[in-house]
């Protein structure tokens, strides 16, 4: 059974939609800069999506108290839904997938409580992840199967996952699967304890690389099956091809450096898929430009690939770490990735990791066919997740 | 699919004890969450660190592959509320008052995937490992992933849920305005080991779990459409396990079931949103120990518009 | 000296939850991470909060910690030398 991709949406740093994003990527323009809408003390550089809660409150005509998780998740999700239609024949479904949930507001109204100032107790309503889907599936009118994935930096990779195992196992038709975290002080005081934060331009595969830059947005894709494809008449853009998640277990924050789950990761989705490792034209890796996933991503690239890696780039440069998010926001890039035919430069890279040597597509390239993307999602807990995307052979 | 093992800490003395099922106390204000002594499944490395809700995941986690005997299950699958609360409120007040470097212990043990997380390094287990959080639906949306695992190549699973309360939690309810429930706002854990194989420690089978978000229908036909997926109706159904939120009259629950008595589970657990999953171990080890009841239906509207449903048989049945 | 490294034990012993350790049972030459307290990295991310929060120490890089956190009297030479 197919599985196929009709709908994508998208809302990042370096847009506010499908067209702008792309258009960014081909720019090799980031939208990594000091923050403007998120109160600080001291110039931080993330990827903030350039909309304020009020903007997207009232372009999106919702009633407050909504989470900027939730906001985000709506746009990305209302695009890749595209005005879609209920049918009772078409079961459809909601994944989601967060790691902040509401916290944008769990911590304004945590700070009211530490400033011993009236609570506004209706912020914190909206503060578990759960919410956050809900109040998206109940603005696109969504109901049944509802629900959120919170793996870390994977969930947005697991979501996606999930929606094709519910509907490879007949329990649904359609199923619009993705994720969206907000920038929150929470996250970057986070990131800053575990000291790898960078406060230059995050480097990913780079030799000199330190850290990461958070960022925020949503990203969702609509899975369709031959079923919902026949009553909905949608055109698919491409295909989910294989999937899968595995454990590193082997620390709580840190990658393993033999890229154990990684490698499991990456192995296993080429299985699902049916494809050999020289099937693939483009790898999205994970690339969060911290020492440690760097390292461990590259030794599991080349235990996967060996000495022929295929053509890899990470897009963390542009839009930030988006966390929950950024699973579903490079699946978005990587079916743009299919329909173009082309591979994103890693932008800020100079010089090979010393032990692996791998070097990164550097710039827009669009001279090869790009028939197959890999797309990694790694995690805290040691959550690794691999999916692979396909061009449409044929809808049967 | 046959439930070989379960295991559950709560406000009972469920755990490693089989007998728990009759020995129900109703919660009172006295209530305590009875712990076992977590250094007999958590090393002193480890147990450190962790909050409650790590270390009654841990605890059940490790009873179970005990009682299974399945060292390595091939799936580890959790669902949670609201997480791991002790650690984000702890550093969420650390990153709102500390100027500078803040301790990063709690940030990592904020994410809700620290239970599952902690569970694969304890084991030393690669396979599929993923976190729902679906407030009330939390448990049966790790059940439902449970299940899609059994029926691709996987034999094992083992799954559960956890919740933990915080004092803050706790004021907060009483702020919303349920004063009566913040008084039993609860934690607990409860984790099983599924599998698609029969062995002598197998207590009853699971046949569904199902969920409705944002219900838009009667409930009624709701129920009704569940039970007919599964091929059977309310008349072969000997017990309903109920969760519901306070301010739910129970008559509206019992009049939903006909005739089929009705057993509300938050009297015994209190309030957290994966207490499902304590009616699960409930229904379990009564379709283990008494043969006059067949089947159990667990009905959970614990949040209004969500309902969960899960269908347990006994092994005769 | 003697004092500042019996200040460290506690101060390690608190931060880090080592319930079932005395200070008498860290001598000042023990190795601190590996077998025997059994610290991993996540212990040297406290530790480097410590030092900053405690002594006015800051390390930029936690590579640095791994031979400054090695022992308790490689610690308490740091902080000798590098207290403001």
């Amino acid at each position: 059974m197919s599985i196929y991709i009709t709908g994508v949406g998208v809302i990042s740093a370096i847009g506010l939609n499908v067209k702008e994003n792309y258009q960014s990527l081909k720019d090799q323009k980031t939208g990594i800069k000091p923050l403007r809408f998120f109160p600080s003390e001291k110039e931080i550089l993330a990827g903030e999506v350039k909309l304020s809660n009020e903007d997207l409150i009232t372009q999106q005509n919702v009633t407050s108290p909504i989470s900027r998780t939730s906001l985000l998740g709506l746009v990305a999700a209302k695009e890749a839904w595209n005005g879609n239609e209920h049918n009772t024949n078409i079961r459809t479904g909601l994944i989601s997938a967060t790691s902040v949930g509401g916290m944008d507001n769990t911590e304004k109204y945590y700070e009211q409580r530490l400033n011993k100032e009236k609570e506004d107790i209706s912020l914190i309503t909206t503060h578990d992840s759960g919410n956050t889907t809900e109040r998206i599936a109940s603005e696109l009118g969504i109901s049944g199967y509802i629900n959120t994935i919170s793996t870390a930096c994977s969930s947005g990779a697991n979501a996606i996952m999930l929606g094709a195992r519910l509907m490879l196992q007949n329990k649904l038709d359609r199923v619009l699967v993705g994720g969206s975290d907000s920038f929150t002080n929470f996250t970057e005081k986070g990131f800053r304890s575990l000291m790898i934060y960078s406060d230059e331009w995050v480097k990913p595969f780079d030799n000199d690389r330190n850290g990461l830059n958070l960022g925020e947005g949503g990203g969702f894709i609509l899975l369709e099956n031959k079923k919902s494809l026949d009553i909905t008449n949608n055109t698919p853009l491409a295909c989910l091809a294989g999937w899968s998640n595995t454990a590193d277990a082997y620390h709580q924050t840190a990658s393993s450096p033999d890229g154990k789950g990684a490698t499991l990761a990456v192995s296993k989705a080429l299985k699902v898929a049916n494809l050999k490792p020289a099937d693939i034209s483009y790898i999205n890796a994970h690339g969060t430009g911290t020492p440690n996933n760097d390292l461990s991503e590259s030794t599991a690239l080349i235990n996967v690939f060996g000495k022929d890696v295929p053509p890899f780039s990470s897009t963390k440069a542009y839009t930030g770490h988006t966390l929950a998010a950024s699973g579903a926001i490079e699946a978005v890039y990587a079916v743009l990735a299919l329909q173009n035919n082309v591979i994103y430069p890693n932008l800020n890279y100079s010089t090979p990791i010393a032990d692996t040597q791998l070097v990164p597509e550097t710039s827009w390239n669009d001279t090869n066919e790009v028939k197959t993307v890999l797309s990694n999602s790694f995690g805290f807990g040691g959550n690794n997740s691999t999916v692979i995307f396909k061009k449409v052979e044929d809808v049967h | 699919m046959y439930i070989n093992a379960c295991s559950t800490i709560s406000h009972q003395n469920s755990f490693k004890n089989e007998n728990w099922i009759n020995e129900l106390t109703l919660l009172n204000d006295e209530s305590e969450l009875i712990t076992p002594n977590y250094k007999e499944f958590i090393t002193p490395t480890a147990l450190r660190r962790m909050s409650k809700i790590i270390k009654m995941s841990l605890a059940c986690g490790k009873d179970c592959i005990e009682q299974s005997g399945i060292e390595n299950p091939d799936a580890i699958i959790v669902g949670t509320g609201l997480g791991c609360l002790a650690d984000t409120e702890k550093f969420l007040d650390n990153s709102l008052t500390i100027k500078g470097l803040i301790p990063p212990t709690s940030f990592i043990q904020s994410t809700h995937n620290t239970i599952a997380g902690q569970i694969s390094l304890a084991l030393k287990n690669h396979n599929y490992n993923v976190t729902h959080t679906q407030n009330s639906l939390s448990f049966e949306h790790a059940l439902i992933d449970s299940i899609l695992c059994l029926n691709e190549e996987d034999s094992n699973i083992l799954v559960g849920s956890a919740d933990e309360a915080i004092p803050l939690l706790g004021e907060i309810i009483d702020n919303l305005g349920f004063e009566k429930i913040s008084k039993h706002m609860t934690s607990g854990a409860s984790f099983f080991m599924l599998s698609n194989n029969k062995t002598n420690t197998s207590k009853a089978k699971l046949i569904d779990s199902y969920t409705v978000g944002l219900n838009n229908s009667d409930p009624k036909k709701v129920i009704n459409e569940f039970l007919e997926q599964n091929n059977t109706s309310l008349n072969n159904i000997d017990l309903v396990l109920s969760n519901s939120f306070g301010s739910i009259n129970i008559s509206e629950i019992e009049e939903l079931f006909n005739s089929t008595k009705v057993t509300p589970v938050e009297q015994y657990t209190g309030y957290h949103l994966t207490n499902a999953a304590f009616s699960m171990h409930l229904a379990t080890e009564t379709l283990n120990q008494d043969s006059t009841i067949k089947r159990i239906l667990i009905y959970n509207t614990l949040n209004n518009s969500n309902i969960g449903f899960t269908l347990l048989q006994s092994l005769e049945a | 000296m003697e004092k500042l490294k019996r200040e460290l034990k506690e101060q390690i012993i608190e931060l880090l939850n080592l319930e079932d350790i005395k200070v008498s049972d860290i001598g000042d030459d023990t190795a601190l991470f590996g077998e025997s307290l059994g610290l991993d990295s996540i212990d040297a991310l406290e530790l480097i909060v410590l030092m900053e929060n405690g002594y006015g120490i800051e390390l930029a890089n936690p590579e640095e910690g791994k031979d400054i956190f090695a022992t308790i009297n490689s610690m308490a030479d740091y902080i000798s030398k590098n207290k403001k």
